[in-house]
């Protein structure tokens, strides 16, 4: 028993009133590191101070407590633990897909991702990097402990966002999926020009994919209700096509075909489709999964 | 809250306006006549970065020295340092210290070698770059010098010679909103405006794509081995960016222009009015290495 509970101090240490409610969350040491110096919570617009503009991502999607903690090793460089509060899993899965991509797929938390000393990954409303700048083997291997330690501490897993369901399984570059709900993280992976053409807001989430086969753009957005989502679809069409207007459907360059269709409460948009026919029938299939 | 309050969000959005209603009448940068083109120089050697990665010092300094004198004209490196400092300024050297792609050491020692030279007393000489606004040299500063690696950015599009200032303003996060649109305006700040002698925009081995936040990976670099120097931050910047969208076109073997878009370049000169980003008012001299050119 008394090997138990030092075995839980060592992972779980308990909070003091002025500790964030992550606290629990990180272990006190890793293989051969151990936490240096307190954790440092921050909140807000706090995170700038931290890491300058970069805060605008986890702000955009709305997140709540940024909880940090170095770890020191006697001979190797430092590791650092970053664990966002994103408020609901929706938020923590989207911040991820905002960067995923940067390395292979790692069997931490949900998704995870691994590549030159740093690990990211999402569980539940969290989502959590872990890094070094000095990487080597034991680092790699202390890093990728400490995430899922981390992990395991976290305890449950969180439900993507609903949406995700009326994509066409198997037919899109996994890595390429971003789900956002406002314009400007859609802007940094599809810019649609000025103004916010679809009238994305804190009402409203999205997703985006590469397809597969012609490496065209899927972009499927759910409104409050249909009037809204018809409401956007003329927006956007008048705004971004406006020379298809009329059948919301347009060669923007030569072998670069946009549509744009509105159904239920949802606007689906293909970019750079190489012909007319695949945009329509990317649109059509897609309406026949929507919910 | 009052109809008469105004954030600082505001004032960046009046104070493009007011810019561009002041370009009709008078030059707004010091050392540019609107008339003129900009002159940006491009040098690239293939030796600087040798076959372990490792930088040249000699080659750098011969670059640096020969690009230096291209931009501003002149038949020397001295004589261009002797036109842009002298022994009665205090000069910040306003460098880029991310971990993974800063500017280089070496460089820094260079441009601070060549301000001695031109007579600036060495305690009169500073570098830095997140300290610039509690840093009491700069605090005094007279002159700056500004270089910083050039890199694909998830906010801004990229970073490059405009964004190099932030650290100038007391609030960063003013000049995020519509992908930093307004860095422009951080040239109009007093600690900046009329300061800057020469931009470097360093090009050796640039950094092209970025996903997210602080991301660096080589696979994303590639190996230019270039300097873009000249003392309009603005052609430097648009030189930079179109650069960089050639690499990506190779790379991505499509058209994948940065995301976001870059807007701040463009708007540096159409709303701040602070230098020019039309490629037609940039004369870009060519030096060197032509091999992978890329423009």
């Amino acid at each position: 028993m008394i090997s138990l509970l030092l075995l839980c101090s060592l992972i779980a240490p308990s909070i003091t009133p002025d500790q964030s409610l992550m606290q629990p969350l990180l272990p006190l040491s890793i293989h051969q590191w151990k936490a240096f110096g307190e954790s440092r919570p921050y909140a807000g617009q706090e995170i700038f101070g931290y890491m300058d503009g970069a805060g605008e991502v986890y702000r955009a999607y709305d997140y709540r407590e940024l909880l940090t903690q170095r770890y020191v090793h006697p001979s190797q460089g430092e590791i650092l633990a970053e664990i966002f509060d994103m408020g609901s899993s929706r938020n923590a899965f989207g911040v991820f897909t905002y960067m995923q991509g940067r390395g292979p797929a790692v069997e931490i938390g949900q998704d995870g991702e691994y590549k030159n000393g740093l690990l990211c990954f999402w569980r539940g409303k969290y989502f959590v990097c872990v890094m070094t700048d000095n990487e080597n083997e034991p680092a790699r291997e202390a890093i990728l402990e400490l995430g899922v330690k981390v992990s395991e501490a976290i305890g449950q897993d969180g439900e993507k966002p609903e949406i995700l369901h009326s994509l066409p399984k198997g037919r899109y570059l996994p890595n390429s999926l971003r789900y956002f709900r406002g314009k400007d993280i859609l802007n940094t992976h599809y810019y649609l020009g000025e103004g916010n053409l679809l009238c994305l807001n804190e009402e409203t989430e999205g997703v985006l994919v590469r397809l597969n086969e012609d490496r065209s753009y899927l972009l499927l957005v759910a409104y409050p209700d249909t009037e809204k989502a018809d409401s956007a679809c003329s927006t956007f069409v008048a705004g971004y096509m406006p020379d298809g207007a009329n059948e919301g459907i347009v060669e923007k360059k030569p072998g670069k075909w946009t549509a744009c269709v509105a159904e239920k409460r949802y606007v689906a948009v293909v970019f750079d489709v190489p012909d007319r026919e695949r945009a329509v029938h990317s649109l059509e299939s897609l309406k026949g999964r929507l919910p | 809250m009052s109809q008469l309050s105004i954030t600082r969000r505001d004032f960046l959005r009046q104070a493009g306006a007011s810019a561009v209603v002041a370009a009709a009448g008078m030059p707004l940068f010091a050392q540019q006549d609107l008339k003129k083109k900009a002159r940006v120089v491009l040098i690239r050697d293939r030796n600087v970065i040798d076959g372990d990665g490792e930088l040249r010092r000699e080659i750098l300094d011969k670059m640096f020295d020969e690009a230096t004198a291209r931009a501003l004209d002149v038949k020397s490196p001295s004589e261009a340092w002797r036109q842009m400092v002298g022994p009665t300024d205090i000069v910040g050297i306003k460098t880029n210290v991310w971990r993974h792609l800063r500017t280089p050491l070496e460089l820094e020692a260079t441009m601070k070698q060549r301000i001695v030279a031109a007579g600036v007393k060495e305690e009169n000489i500073g570098i830095d770059d997140r300290g610039v606004l509690s840093n009491p040299l700069f605090k005094r500063a007279t002159a700056l010098i500004n270089a910083r690696p050039m890199r694909a950015h998830h906010w801004s599009g990229v970073g490059g010679c405009l964004k190099n200032y932030i650290m100038f303003s007391p609030s960063p996060p003013d000049y995020h909103p519509d992908s930093c649109v307004d860095l422009g305006a951080l040239w109009k700040l007093p600690a900046v405006e009329g300061k800057t002698r020469l931009n470097v925009l360093v090009m050796l081995t640039p950094q092209f794509h970025c996903l997210g936040p602080h991301h660096f990976d080589r696979e994303y670099t590639w190996p230019y081995k270039g300097l873009l120097i000249g003392t309009d931050p603005v052609a430097l910047d648009a030189v930079g960016l179109r650069i960089l969208e050639a690499k990506r076109r190779v790379y991505f073997e499509e058209d994948s222009p940065v995301r976001p878009p870059a807007k701040h370049i463009a708007a540096a000169e159409k709303k701040h009015g602070i230098g020019f980003a039309d490629p037609a008012k940039i004369e870009l001299v060519k030096i060197g290495w032509e091999e992978g050119l890329l423009i």
